[in-house]
């Protein structure tokens, strides 16, 4: 009995120490999956590096500080709207002329601006300044790859930072309706609106930003740089369009860099935002307006493409 | 044996500046060593191997294709560059796991080969440290540990001993030997120093101004000489005259002394002089030509030194 029990004990101390065998090194033979997971790689990180996921508190903290501010001006504008429906009468917030989806760009537009300036400088400036770059571009992967994944990250951060508070203020007018069926079914069109107008403003100020983000190391740089330029042109050439005055102030004006997006938000809902009313180029045809703003999109993308696209380590 | 990589008649020139000048050469499974001097063009070649420069004429194709044409082929490559490349707010875990996906391996995978790699550069206890606390000798290894993650079938190692002290240095160049003779990986190993080359390398290439100057298997340079080495305890210089006097060609080394000799009678010359001079022997044996010798520096040129091998 005795000696059962001492065997028992022996190989329950047996089973329970282990031993750690160095198989040395393994040669990998799983998959390869080349260029795409590359760019897909190069997308996910930026992804995790504009809204500091996977980061310490501090990388957090900015990103989501400005993602919270505007889903709170969106969820604001429709706790507004829907409490005085409830105190003054249904479509009183209409009438009064409370802001809804036309403005709330107008309103959340610099928001999103300085955003793009500060979080844009983080995809691309550390990886020129710590050498980084030198290793993405030795493995299956161009500097057109590299720029382009970099750029969709940053588009799809924007685009939820766009969208994200109109949807919240949609849902919240709908939901707050005496009727949502019939609020949704006389307000659908605002969803492509909205939509279409997010993605104007999202794609301008983010090629911007990245674009200035590609020629300096120094994210400081890049981000004062940003918001300088647009804190500047807005006075400088509201000052001077409006001394000038007839073509050549409107043409100025068309160099307010605020704006640019916010024409086309104009033209999208069919009515003039509080930020685009005084300003000289609201009076051009849609046509124009809408052409500088893909000048002014499309011209930093290809300068940035062009950029990158023959970087060598 | 079939060329890892081989480079034909490849010249680079930047705006007139010739960095390259018709070099060719091959590398085969190893350990081969670039040697020269910084602006001899090695950085150069690693930069048209790879695939990111192309070159003003010739041809370097890797692992049978040239990688500007077929950039998958940099899956199977692995790249230490010599200046800083590592991000300090990120942990070695963390990046190297992004390294492995960024060569294709999916993110399972990139996982399980991050860790095992660091185990094997030694820094599994510090792999969920961020970079930016680590030693230059840590930041190496991470260096040479994301050029391994993905299991590249050659590496191209630029200076990887730069910045280090001496104990790092040693540390990392075991690794480099341990790289290619327990992980069975082939190494292109680009430096200015010939000891680190001397010591690691199957083979050397040696580059001046753009062109190959000496090429071959190290022990070749390095091949035992006629020259026998002896250090004595006490009585040297007793011993040195004992020599002379039995006609033997001597040459004083400061600690120790040189005799030249092609036959056995020199070590019975050796022995006699020893019981005459009474001075105990410490060490005796035929000496090796270093690398050094044949390369020696004339300000900041290479000079070769008579018995170098042309190639």
């Amino acid at each position: 009995m005795t000696s059962s029990k001492n065997t028992s004990s022996t190989a329950s101390v047996q089973a329970r120490e282990g031993t750690v065998f160095d198989i040395g090194y393994q040669h990998y033979d799983g998959p390869r999956e080349g260029r795409n997971r590359a760019r897909l790689s190069v997308f996910k990180d930026g992804l995790k590096i504009s809204l500091g996921l996977g980061r310490g508190v501090r990388a957090k903290i900015l990103p989501w500080l400005f993602i919270g501010s505007l889903m709170l001006v969106g969820a604001g504008l429709a706790m507004a709207a829907i409490t005085i429906d409830r105190i003054a009468g249904e479509g009183t917030a209409h009438t009064v002329g409370l802001p809804t989806h036309s403005d709330y760009y107008g309103i959340a537009s610099i928001i999103m601006f300085i955003f793009a300036a500060i979080s844009a400088p983080e995809l691309l400036c550390p990886d020129r300044r710590d050498g980084v770059i030198n290793l993405y571009l030795v493995r299956p992967l161009t500097g057109s790859d590299y720029i382009v994944s970099r750029w969709l990250a940053f588009m799809s951060v924007m685009l939820l930072i766009a969208w994200l508070p109109q949807i919240i203020l949609m849902a919240g007018l709908t939901l707050g309706a005496s009727d949502p069926a019939d609020y949704l079914k006389d307000n659908w069109l605002d969803i492509p609106k909205f939509l279409g107008a997010g993605a104007a403003i999202a794609t301008y100020s983010g090629t911007i930003a990245l674009l200035v983000s590609g020629f300096t190391t120094r994210r400081a740089y890049a981000s004062v740089f940003m918001v300088g330029l647009f804190t500047v042109s807005a006075p400088f050439t509201f000052g001077l369009a409006q001394e000038l005055g007839g073509t050549a102030g409107k043409w100025l004006s068309m160099f307010n860099l605020s704006n640019i997006p916010m024409h086309v938000n104009d033209a999208i809902f069919g009515t003039t935002s509080g930020v685009t009313m005084d300003a000289p180029a609201s009076a051009f045809d849609t046509w124009i307006l809408v052409s500088w703003f893909f000048l002014w999109t499309l011209g930093p993308a290809a300068l940035l493409w062009f950029r990158y696209r023959k970087l060598t380590p | 044996m079939e060329a890892l990589l081989s480079v034909e008649n490849l010249t680079k020139e930047y705006k007139g500046v010739v960095a390259l000048n018709n070099v060719s050469f091959e590398v085969s499974d190893g350990i081969t060593g670039i040697l020269g001097e910084n602006g001899a063009g090695k950085s150069t070649a690693i930069k048209i191997v790879l695939g990111l420069l192309q070159p003003t004429s010739g041809s370097a194709k890797i692992l049978g294709v040239t990688a500007s044409e077929n950039i998958d082929i940099r899956s199977r490559l692995g790249y230490m560059p010599e200046h800083d490349c590592l991000p300090s707010n990120v942990t070695a875990a963390e990046f190297l796991t992004h390294m492995a996906e960024l060569s294709g391996l999916p993110p399972s995978h990139a996982r399980s080969r991050a860790a095992d790699t660091l185990r094997h550069a030694g820094l599994f206890e510090e792999r969920y440290r961020a970079m930016g606390g680590y030693s230059t000798g840590m930041k190496q290894r991470v260096k040479l540990a994301q050029a391994l993650v993905h299991d590249p079938a050659i590496v191209l190692l630029d200076e990887p001993t730069a910045g280090l002290d001496p104990a790092g240095r040693e540390e990392m160049l075991d690794l480099v030997r341990k790289t290619h003779r327990e992980f069975g990986i082939s190494i292109l190993f680009s430096s200015h120093l010939m000891a680190d080359v001397e010591r690691t390398c199957d083979r050397i290439i040696v580059l001046r101004g753009g062109q190959v100057i000496q090429s071959g298997e190290v022990k070749s340079f390095t091949e035992e000489t006629e020259t026998v080495y002896i250090e004595v305890d006490t009585n040297k210089d007793s011993f040195i005259v004992a020599l002379e006097q039995r006609s033997v060609a001597v040459t004083d080394a400061g600690l120790g002394i040189y005799v030249e000799g092609s036959d056995e009678s020199v070590y019975d010359h050796v022995r006699d002089a020893l019981v005459e001079a009474e001075a105990p022997l410490r060490r005796m044996g035929p000496r090796r030509r270093a690398l050094t010798e044949l390369f020696a520096r004339d300000g900041d040129d290479f000079t070769d030194l008579p018995g170098g091998l042309e190639s």
